[in-house]
């Protein structure tokens, strides 16, 4: 097992939100999170890259065997774990190629290896920058300062392609993206498919599943998994929409 | 013993040495000394930052000049006038840069005096009309502390002529135990002249330092200040500017930063007495516990300064719960057809690309020290001497520059 979830609860600001939350997923899969606004999809997300603010009061995260909950999230990250975030942050002063430098080079340092030769790393990241349709001149800028809505996704892509997790979580990565956005972010999220990398692909909407095809499609409401399918799953949810769940 | 016997003791023994005529404006100046005595919070002026503190002190003044080494703190590509304790070291190699006299200022009072009444000379750069530095000049002042504390006071002048130019370094290090230095520099710009001008303080914990820069531009005239304080026990520092003539154009930009017990008090006031000058006036602090620092930002605009425009920004970022910085940013305007604008702001260090940054692998300090690199940027920026910028950035702590160009 790659990630093994099992009866989380997470509480922001007092509030309990996660409340027994199973979850299994093997090396190679994708599963795709659906569910209503507020169901705590973008918690559970942030609890497994364990981002700040959030407090897990009972359950376990097991990642290739190992107590996550109890790693900080640098450590998180340079164990293989990635977090596509639904609101990438702006910032100026730091530029997208001093981050990304920075964490290749802590993943390097966290497997012991020597820091990336600097043409080897300029060689990498145009390379991974050309699928994603990111101008190499937009990477001297500060940290997707003054990207658009698409180009904030599409720079969270390229930064996944950079470090090539072994899981990845993407948070409604599809989310405002047009057509062609959503293009290049699912060849992205394809590309890096194999049999030892698993993805999590937090969605609302049917649409990025057309493009990403989940082996497993989980609904999250009332703070647990609800129901688990395959993509038949998320078809029937596009017609009938989550209230027949959330009722249940 | 009375406050400020020892001064008056040390007073003694220097004008002794004098002739009448030049001891006789020394001790009005000293007399309005003891009048008023060093600053204290009750004046509007220093209302955060009080020296009363030295009223008890005892400093001998500093006498024999020093050849010993000095710390590894001269530029490549600079010229050097240097100053250990106040007195001229033999490493400068722009030594007739220095002038043993200088011109007293009307009586004073308070530390104005007090350097007044002891004030050796300094820097003397003098540039004739259309005349140009090739090189940057450096001018440090070495203040060394071992055993008694000592205190030394320089008064210094550039004088740019019409059209002339110069890049100049004011560069003040300490090193050792207590200390007290006063510097007061009078700088004038002569038409269309260009001075740029880096202040950078990196005094020791014993140190006081009172630094004071009266600048006037005349007409088309330009000064690109940068002024970074890196260290210090009690620094106090003052710019003062004056487009005196239309068309002048000042630049300022200062950053505070650092870790150590340090009070820095920053008053920086420019004031537009002609029409069509144009002011910058951007200062960053990066404020933590132990540092206290004050910023006094002013702009006054008098009548018929028409067309001015002006902007003054002043943000802090305060490192820990306890930081304190007191920050005000001024503007009095006087005329109609202006532009104006200020604005200050003290935060914190931007949780949320902290957690953005970690979440990529990056561990939390390196993480903070990006962010504090990225805040201090906007004035790192304005040091165009690579060799300088180095060395600030290294006392700052900051991750080395690491933006690649990816079309190399
Ligand atoms: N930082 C926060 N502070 C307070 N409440 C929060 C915070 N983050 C999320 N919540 C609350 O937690 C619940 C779940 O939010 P979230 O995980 O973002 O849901 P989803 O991603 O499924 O839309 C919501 O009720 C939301 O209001
Ligand atoms: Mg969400």
């Amino acid at each position: 097992m790659l990630l093994e979830i099992t009866n989380l609860h997470a509480r922001v600001e007092e509030k309990e939100i996660l409340k027994g939350l199973n979850l299994s997923i093997k090396p190679g899969e994708v599963h795709a999170i659906m569910g209503p606004n507020g169901a705590g999809k973008s918690t559970l997300s942030n609890v497994i890259a364990g981002r700040e603010g959030y407090e897990v009061t009972d359950g376990s995260i097991l990642f290739e065997g190992q107590d996550l909950l109890a790693l900080d999230p640098e450590v998180r990250a340079c164990a293989g774990i990635f977090l596509g975030f639904q609101y990438p942050v702006e910032i100026p002063g730091v530029s997208n190629m001093t981050l990304l430098k920075a964490a290749v080079n802590a993943r390097r340092k966290h497997n012991g290896e020597s820091e990336i030769a600097p043409n080897d790393f300029l060689t990498w990241v145009r390379e991974q920058a050309k699928k994603v349709k990111i101008d190499p001149k937009m990477l001297s800028r500060g940290v997707n300062e003054g990207f658009s809505g698409g180009e904030k996704k599409r720079n969270e892509i390229l930064q996944m392609l950079v470090l090539q997790p072994t899981l990845m979580i993407l948070d409604e990565t599809d989310s405002g993206l047009d057509i062609d956005a959503l293009k290049i972010v699912s060849d992205g999220i394809n590309a890096l498919r194999g049999p030892a990398r698993s993805t999590v692909l937090v969605t609302h909407y049917q649409r990025l599943l057309d493009y990403v095809q989940p082996d497993f499609v989980h609904v999250l409401a009332r703070g647990r998994i609800v129901r688990s399918g395959g993509p038949e799953l998320a078809k029937e949810l596009e017609e009938k929409g989550y209230g027949w769940l959330e009722a249940a | 013993m009375s406050a400020l016997a020892t001064y008056s003791a040390q007073f003694e023994r220097y004008a002794n040495a004098l002739t009448a005529a030049e001891r006789a404006p020394r001790s009005v100046q000293f007399s309005r000394f003891l009048d008023s005595g060093f600053p204290h919070k009750d004046l509007e002026d220093w209302r955060y930052s009080d020296l009363t503190a030295l009223n008890e002190r005892s400093f001998e003044p500093d006498v024999s000049a020093s050849d010993d080494a000095l710390p590894d703190l001269l530029l490549d590509g600079a010229d050097t006038l240097v100053y250990v304790n106040g007195q001229v070291h033999p490493a400068s190699t722009a030594a007739r840069w220095h002038s043993d006299t200088c011109a007293l200022p009307p009586p004073a009072v308070g530390i104005d005096a007090l350097n007044a009444a002891f004030a050796a000379g300094g820097l003397r750069l003098r540039l004739d009309r259309g005349t140009r530095l090739d090189r940057p000049l450096q001018v440090l002042f070495c203040s060394r502390s071992d055993g008694q504390p000592t205190m030394s006071h320089q008064r210094h002048l550039i004088e740019l002529g019409d059209d002339a130019e110069a890049t100049v370094l004011l560069d003040f290090s300490g090193i050792g135990g207590e200390r007290l230095s006063t510097h007061f520099f009078d700088i004038h710009l002569g038409r269309n002249a260009k001075l740029q001008l880096y202040r950078i303080q990196n005094e020791a914990a014993g140190g006081t330092l009172v630094t004071r820069i009266d600048a006037r531009l005349s007409r088309d005239a330009r000064l690109d200040g940068v002024t970074v304080d890196l260290g210090g026990g009690f620094v106090r520092h003052d710019l003062d500017l004056s487009l005196a003539e239309s068309g002048a154009e000042a630049t300022i930009a200062g950053l505070y930063a650092h870790a150590r017990q340090s009070h820095i008090d920053n008053h920086v006031r420019i004031v537009h007495a002609a029409p069509h000058g144009t002011s910058r006036m951007n200062y960053r602090g990066l404020v933590d516990e132990k540092t206290k620092a004050v910023f006094n930002g002013k702009v006054v605009v008098q009548p018929g300064a028409q067309k001015t425009d002006s902007e003054q920004r002043i943000a802090n970022v305060l490192l820990s719960r306890k930081a304190e910085v007191n920050a005000k940013p001024d503007l009095e305007i006087y005329a109609d057809d202006v532009k104006c604008a200020h604005g200050a702001t003290v935060g914190q260090l931007d949780a949320v690309a902290l957690s953005y940054l970690r979440s990529r692998g990056i561990d939390h300090d390196t993480a903070r020290a990006m962010l504090l690199r990225a805040f201090a940027l906007q004035i790192l920026d304005r040091i165009e001497w690579p060799a300088l910028r180095a060395r600030v950035e290294t006392a700052l702590h900051l991750p080395a520059e690491l933006t690649l160009d990816i079309d190399a």
